[in-house]
């Protein structure tokens, strides 16, 4: 399927991941296996949309997996602007199978601050909501 | 011995969790307008929830992966929002039915106004969700639905033609006085009671609740191939209650106690006792199963962590999304809707939204990278493929259905 033109990939080492596939709307898991988020969207490096790329450039990188208001935007369309986005950055992430395991807990992530929020503010309150039901 | 107790429970549970308030108002609507004459039906729909909750049960048991989180895995966002969109609705639908016919089954046994009833149902569902051990609820609930038997004893005890009652079963026709497009509609409405998208969610969430992994197979197999088929046998003594007393009689069921009324007959004041716990039981089993279910749908769409077997604290905004949606039921139901009208809407819809939650549970019990050597056999493949075209008919045949009927009035 290579179009004329373009340089077939160097053999890459280690695994080869498609985004569609194996990231994109996987179930993120911390370093305990509690439930995180989403993978919502990707975060590449590398050139804005619509620029001149020059000969050369090196291929972009995956920097952060995103959640957040971002799946809005990939439902309907349009785009978040940079500071709206909540990120985990790729360094954090430990292993991809049927789910993404992140090396890191997920008590301090930004993207967990919904969780806390609805947590420290409603459901903490409630009598018996630290009550361990085993 | 330990474990051979183990399979007793959980097919007594499956058993006694197998009736909802759907199942009972429909069989029995069913039953009072057709006789035996959609039998088939139950038997159909029975067989359709044992293929599928056998795969979505080994979906998690492989993957560790619940229906929701497959589903959007698979369909992506935009078609996983849509399907979360129906299925949601139609699981709210049903909360809001589950609840209601609490209520209605504590008016039964006490004649205070059920109105009065919902908020003490609905904390009630609330502090079980709340505080109790998920095995526990399961348990309880399943064992005293079975109390539902009563309607088997009842259908003995009213000394039926069993001609009559065969040759309804054995040689469906339409009856003189209903029409095609009639029986064909309470057809789907009977396959949807039988087949609620949410026994499904709640099959794998709980699968993975209780920590299965493939060695509980076995065990998970023989609860849904013995349960849900003796489950499906009270379906079919509820619809041959109605039969026997109301159908002769000329009542079509429009409320709770018609649906009990064969049962006082047959079995007398012990009877009517038994079925009253039994529908209480029944319906708050349902109530909290759908509840969880709608937790657990919006949970595993946008990642949130969930589970019962976690603290409240936990799992903040999956306990916050269930509160949420039994105010939105009692809400519904405080504007005097009658509970009896939505169950009968609600099983419908169950069988409209049906194929969005099947086909991506087929699709993925087949892929080796979830379910490594565990991937559907070519038995249960051909099988499921017919029932892909039931589930797609019946889908596409019930709104046009709806319309021409006017919802089977």
């Amino acid at each position: 399927m290579t179009s004329p033109g373009l340089v077939p990939l160097p053999p890459v080492p280690g695994r080869i991941l498609d985004a569609q596939l194996h990231l994109l709307d996987r179930q993120v898991l911390d370093h305990d296996g509690v439930p995180v988020t989403t993978v919502d969207d990707l975060e590449l490096s590398g050139p804005d949309i619509g620029a001149e790329i020059p000969q050369g450039t090196p291929a972009p990188v995956l920097d952060a997996l995103l959640t957040g208001p971002v799946l809005g935007t990939r439902i309907f369309g349009g785009r978040p602007p940079q500071s709206r986005l909540i990120r985990i950055p790729w360094k954090d992430v430990a292993d991809v199978g049927v789910v993404v395991r992140l090396g890191v807990g997920g008590e301090g992530l930004d993207a967990s601050w919904v969780e806390r929020w609805v947590r420290d503010r409603i459901i903490a309150r409630i009598p018996g909501g630290r009550h361990d039901p085993r | 011995m330990k474990r051979l107790l183990g399979v007793a429970l959980g097919v007594l549970t499956a058993i006694g969790g197998f009736v909802d308030i759907g199942d009972l108002v429909t069989n029995a609507v069913v039953g009072s307008r057709f006789g035996l004459s959609l039998v088939w039906v139950v038997g159909v729909g029975v067989l359709g929830i044992c293929l599928f909750a056998n795969m979505s049960g080994r979906v998690a048991a492989a993957s560790g992966r619940a229906t929701f989180e497959v589903i959007r895995e698979r369909l992506g966002p935009r078609a996983g929002l849509a399907n979360l969109s129906a299925s949601f609705l139609i699981n709210l639908m049903t909360v809001t039915a589950e609840i209601g016919g609490v209520a209605l089954a504590l008016q039964l046994a006490s004649s205070v106004h059920y109105l009065l009833w919902i908020p003490v149902a609905a904390v009630a569902v609330w502090l079980v969700i709340w505080r109790v051990k998920f095995s526990i609820m399961e348990n309880v609930t399943g064992l005293l639905g079975l109390t539902l038997i009563v309607f088997a004893v009842a259908l003995f005890l009213l000394k039926p033609d069993w001609g009559v009652l065969a040759g309804q079963a054995l040689a469906p026709a339409v009856p003189a006085e209903e029409t095609a497009p009639t029986y064909w509609y309470f057809a789907i409405a009977l396959f949807g009671a039988a087949m609620t998208p949410y026994e499904v969610f709640f099959f794998s969430s709980g699968a993975v609740e209780e920590g299965w992994t493939v060695k509980d197979l076995v065990q998970s197999r023989i609860n849904v191939l013995v349960g849900f088929p003796l489950g499906g046998l009270l379906s079919v003594a509820i619809a041959g209650c109605a039969a026997v007393v109301l159908l002769p009689a000329g009542i079509s069921v429009t409320s709770l106690s018609q649906v009990i009324l064969p049962v006082a007959e047959g079995a007398g004041k012990l009877g009517l006792a038994f079925v009253l716990v039994g529908v209480v039981a029944a319906t708050f089993g349902a109530a909290l199963e759908t509840t969880l279910s709608s937790g657990y749908t919006l949970a595993q769409f946008f990642g949130w962590s969930w589970g019962k077997f976690r603290r409240p604290a936990q799992a903040a905004r999956f306990h916050l999304a269930m509160i949420i949606c039994m105010l939105v039921g009692i809400g519904v139901l405080a504007t005097g809707v009658d509970p009896v009208l939505v169950t009968e809407y609600s099983v419908v819809f169950s069988a409209i939204a049906l194929p969005l939650t099947y086909l991506p549970i087929l699709i993925v019990s087949n892929d080796p990278q979830y379910m490594g050597k565990h991937v559907n056999g070519r038995a249960v493949n051909v099988l499921a493929m017919v029932y892909l075209v039931i589930i797609l008919v019946a889908s596409v045949a019930a709104i046009p259905l709806m319309i021409v009927t006017g919802a089977g009035a």
